[in-house]
């Protein structure tokens, strides 16, 4: 069996991986794609928790249950998100984060 | 299933994982990117199985990797975008982003290693050989009746999953949600139809006059 | 209910200053009018109480209570102040309905003229009627801000304005000495009470700490009354209308000091009052009066010459003070109230129908043009210069007769100065209105109006008879007065040597036909009258060396931590640090997203270590 810092190790990374997709990228649309791996990151080390804290080999089913929320509200995320990024390209004819300056000017 | 096969398929699959995560942030394509999410998501969902979390494993595969994938692709190609070129100035956001990241998973990743008893697994394998005696299922009640908050045991290896007679992971599962968190899961749909009515709002077209 | 009618000595005048200040301000008859039935009301008030009202003790408010101590607001319902309260409200009274032919015509706002006389008359009634120092010093405060304000009523005048600044710093001076005795008469009898004080002292008699917050509270005085190092105010005080150098100047506001000492002599006993501060009072009192006398004998202006007399009399009383003979001092601050009052009325009076003229070598003939008012104006003189028969003479007796008692230097002084002011009281008389009208204005002069004769009137008669002892009797504000009789003994033929040595100088000097019709006083060329002149040059020292000299250092010292530290390194620097920080953190709102999303997780970041470093 795997031990849980290893888990947790693979979420890190994971979310590091996210992280610096989110940072990096200026297509809007992979930006997304990265808040969607860090959200996946977090579900890992959730699941990772809830065998670890289980009593008498079964897992901890609260810990499942919010797992299962982030999964539903990454899908609103992503509806409203993937509207945004549509609406975004009608008015400025391309999805890069970089032409988003109005507030600055 | 042998112990030693599954933690070696979770290094696999999450190694797998991590590489097409790497994709996704690295190909300059957004369909590939797209698609290269989709085999991330795929092999998280595999961990998930190999964990004992079946029906998040599914719900992984269906909504992930069906609806959120094939919605990202959808807009994607609706929306016709081309490869992302590198701009002037952009590497500096590039280094940051690395560095940023990797401090970010520097620092979990010691803190995760410096829990209680996590250094005893050197190889996990190794470790694994030695107590695969001890690691054996053992019938319920034969084992520890607390939670693992002490500090020898936090740290070690994942109990293993032993279910009763009748009782599977989904059926706790729905146990769990239907009834403590019911209210919860109420709010939640709210919660999702307001997300579904928002993007019908943004999304269509403006009525300029 | 009624036992709190006492109040209505401060209620009265401070909602009428309130009406006209806030609602009459464009109506000054009425304004007026509300003064003046406050004013009467106050008097007629007064007046019950003395015919023998009994209202019970009035309720005293209580401030706030610290532990033991609390500071309560009470009213003192004794002989002392409520014939002192007659003194201020019946002279108030007159000056309020003189002040109404006086401003007719002024182009001036009234309405704040007669809000500055009601705050007057409530913040003097606080002084007179309080039953504590705390009390007493707001009184003291109030009275030297109303002084402020009617000294500087022609503020567009820069003479007035100035006089008026002078007198409110000059008497924060003395202010601060008395805070201080204050506290240290708090921490000596335990108590501000006036009615607490007797038998509760904390120290023997005599003890140098008593010493010190008796000469502290002296200090007041010395600013209110006038004394000697701070007594430049009051002459350029007489920058204000001069109804109001009657009121206060003359005969109210700067008797307080007096009034106070004699106050804290009643209440303490007179064992409190140590040798040495004894000493001192009477020292500044006479030196006040010797070098006030002085420079009175060489002023041109009228208001002048009697703003000196005025500081000269002050003397008289502090030295009685000094002398502890409260009761001549009490005697002298009544009967000086009326005729001081009376002369400076009589002058007012005089300055007006000569259209505003004050020198009185412009002046001349004036006996002829406005005969009542003069002799109005010699009845205060033959009162001031104590000719037997008036009230002065009898007041002026026990004061020296107290000084005949107990100090022989200070009797020598006290006749002197007798002598200088029969002399300079003369000239002013044979040069105002002897001889022929020297300029156009004193031909041209007329008879006052009958607002402003009725006043006159009624002070000459008090100045007359308020010294005889069934007058006096009853109203000398002191309990138990009882006027001396005049015996015929060496300070009566002291007093009469002076008068007729002093009348006599000044009729050699100023009598002479050729210097009647002279436009410049013949003595003013030589050294001693122009240094007489120059107010022996008290003034001069204190703008030169005191406000030129340690004032410009000390504001060079302030300018510089104003400038240097405040202005440059607070106001600029903290600017300039402002405005480079903003440019900096300007930067990090770029516009772009990457950069919002790296600083956004650069800060989870730094959480995250706090929590995994500190938890």
């Amino acid at each position: 069996m795997t031990p849980l810092p290893h888990y947790l190790i693979f979420s890190a990374l994971l979310f590091s991986i996210g992280l610096g997709g989110a940072i990096m990228r200026r297509n809007v649309l992979v930006v997304l794609m990265g808040l969607e791996l860090m959200l996946t990151a977090a579900n890992v080390s959730l699941v990772a928790f809830s065998r670890a804290q289980g009593l008498e080999g079964v897992p901890v089913y609260d810990a499942q249950v919010l797992a299962l929320f982030v999964m539903a509200i990454a899908a609103a995320e992503v509806a409203v998100g993937l509207a945004l990024i549509v609406a975004m390209f009608r008015a400025r004819r391309g999805v890069e984060s970089t032409s988003l300056t109005s507030l600055k000017d | 299933m042998n112990p030693a096969i599954q933690a070696i398929l979770f290094y696999i699959f999450a190694l797998g994982a991590l590489a097409s995560a790497l994709g996704v942030v690295v190909l300059r394509n957004p369909v590939s990117s797209a698609l290269s999410l989709a085999c991330c998501l795929a092999f998280v969902a595999a961990i998930f199985f190999g964990a004992g979390a079946t029906f998040l494993g599914i719900a992984q595969l269906i909504i992930y990797a069906g609806a959120i994938l094939v919605l990202i692709l959808f807009i994607v190609m609706m929306l016709n975008v081309k490869d992302e070129k590198p701009a002037a100035g952009n590497w500096f956001y590039c280094i940051v982003g690395v560095v940023v990241a990797a401090m970010m998973a520097g620092t979990i990743s010691s803190a995760a290693l410096r829990l209680p008893g996590a250094t005893k697994g050197r190889c996990p394998v190794h470790v694994l050989a030695e107590h695969a005696n001890e690691l054996s299922p053992v019938p319920r009640g034969a084992q520890a009746t607390h939670p693992p908050t002490t500090p020898s045991e936090y740290g070690g290896m994942l109990p293993p999953v032993s279910m009763k007679e009748g009782e599977s992971d989904i059926s706790l599962l729905g146990k769990t949600l239907f009834t403590h968190y019911n209210m919860s899961i109420v709010i939640l749909s709210f919660a999702l139809l307001a997300g579904a009515l928002g993007a019908v709002a943004v999304g269509r077209k403006l009525h300029r006059d | 209910m009624m036992q709190n009618l006492p109040w209505l000595f401060l209620v009265l005048p401070l909602v009428a200053a309130a009406a006209d200040w806030l609602v009459l301000a464009r109506k000054p008859r009425v304004a007026a009018c509300v003064s003046i039935v406050s004013a009467l009301a106050t008097m007629a008030l007064c007046i019950a109480y003395l015919c023998g009202l009994q209202t019970g003790a009035p309720n005293s408010y209580v401030w706030f209570p610290v532990q033991e101590f609390d500071l309560s607001l009470g009213l003192l319902m004794d002989a002392l102040s409520m014939k002192m309260m007659l003194v201020v409200t019946g002279i108030g009274a007159l000056v309020h309905i003189f002040s109404l032919g006086y401003m007719k015509g002024d182009p001036s706002n009234q309405s704040r003229y007669f809000a500055g006389l009601s705050i007057f008359m409530f913040s003097m009634s606080c002084i007179v009627l309080a039953n504590s120092l705390i009390l007493t010093f707001i009184g003291w405060e109030m009275v030297g801000f109303s002084s402020y304000l009617l000294i500087g009523h022609w503020y567009h005048k820069d003479s007035a304005a100035d006089a008026a600044k002078k007198a409110f710093i000059t008497n924060r001076v003395g202010d601060f000495g008395f805070l201080i005795g204050i506290l240290l008469t708090l921490g000596l009898f335990g108590s501000l009470h006036y009615a607490d004080m007797a038998g509760h002292m904390k120290v023997e008699a005599g003890s140098p700490v008593l010493t010190a917050a008796l000469l502290c509270l002296f200090c007041g005085a010395v600013g209110k009354s006038a004394q000697f190092p701070l007594h430049v105010w009051l002459p350029d005080a007489m920058e204000g209308p001069t109804p109001v150098s009657a009121l206060i100047h003359a005969a109210t506001m700067v008797a307080a000091g007096v009034y106070m000492l004699v106050r804290l002599q009643v209440s303490m006993g007179l064992d409190a009052f140590t040798e040495t501060a004894c000493c001192v009072i009477a020292g500044i009192g006479a030196i006040t009066a010797l070098l006030s006398a002085l420079m009175a004998t060489q002023q041109d202006d009228i208001k002048r010459v009697l703003a000196y007399s005025t500081l000269s009399q002050l003397g008289y009383m502090m030295m009685a003070v000094g002398l502890l003979a409260g009761e001549a001092a009490m005697f002298h601050l009544y009967t000086h109230a009326w005729f001081k009052a009376l002369l400076f009325l009589a002058a007012g009076s005089i300055i007006v129908c000569c259209h505003h003229e004050q020198d009185i070598w412009k002046m001349g003939g004036l006996r002829r043009k406005m005969p009542l008012t003069v002799l109005c104006f010699l009845a205060g003189t033959c009162a001031l210069i104590a000719v037997p028969g008036f009230s002065g003479f009898f007041s002026k007796e026990s004061i020296l007769e107290a000084a005949w008692e107990r100090s022989m230097p200070l009797f020598v002084l006290g006749v002197v100065v007798a002598a200088l002011t029969t002399f300079y009281m003369v000239r002013l008389c044979l040069i105002a209105f002897c001889g022929d009208a020297r300029t156009h204005e004193a031909e041209q002069a007329q008879e006052a109006s009958p607002t402003m004769l009725v006043p006159l009137f009624i002070l000459a008669v008090l100045a007359i008879i308020s010294g005889y002892g069934f007058v006096a009797d009853q109203l000398v504000p002191y309990a138990g007065f009882h006027a001396p009789n005049t015996e015929w003994g060496v300070t009566l033929f002291a007093g009469l040597g002076s008068l007729v040595a002093g009348g006599g100088l000044a009729w050699l000097l100023y009598g002479k036909k050729n210097t009647l019709s002279g436009q410049t006083d013949p003595l003013g060329a030589n050294l001693v009258s122009r240094a007489l002149r120059q107010r022996l040059y008290i003034d001069a020292f204190y703008d030169h060396v005191l406000v030129g000299g340690v004032q410009r250092w000390f504001a060079c010292l302030i300018s510089c931590l104003d400038d240097g530290i405040i202005r440059r390194l607070i106001g600029q620097g903290l600017a300039l640090l402002t405005a480079w920080a903003g440019r900096l953190l300007g930067r990090i709102q770029g516009g772009s997203l990457c950069g919002y999303t790296m600083l956004a997780s650069l800060g989870v970041f730094i959480l995250m270590l706090i929590l995994i470093l500190l938890f």
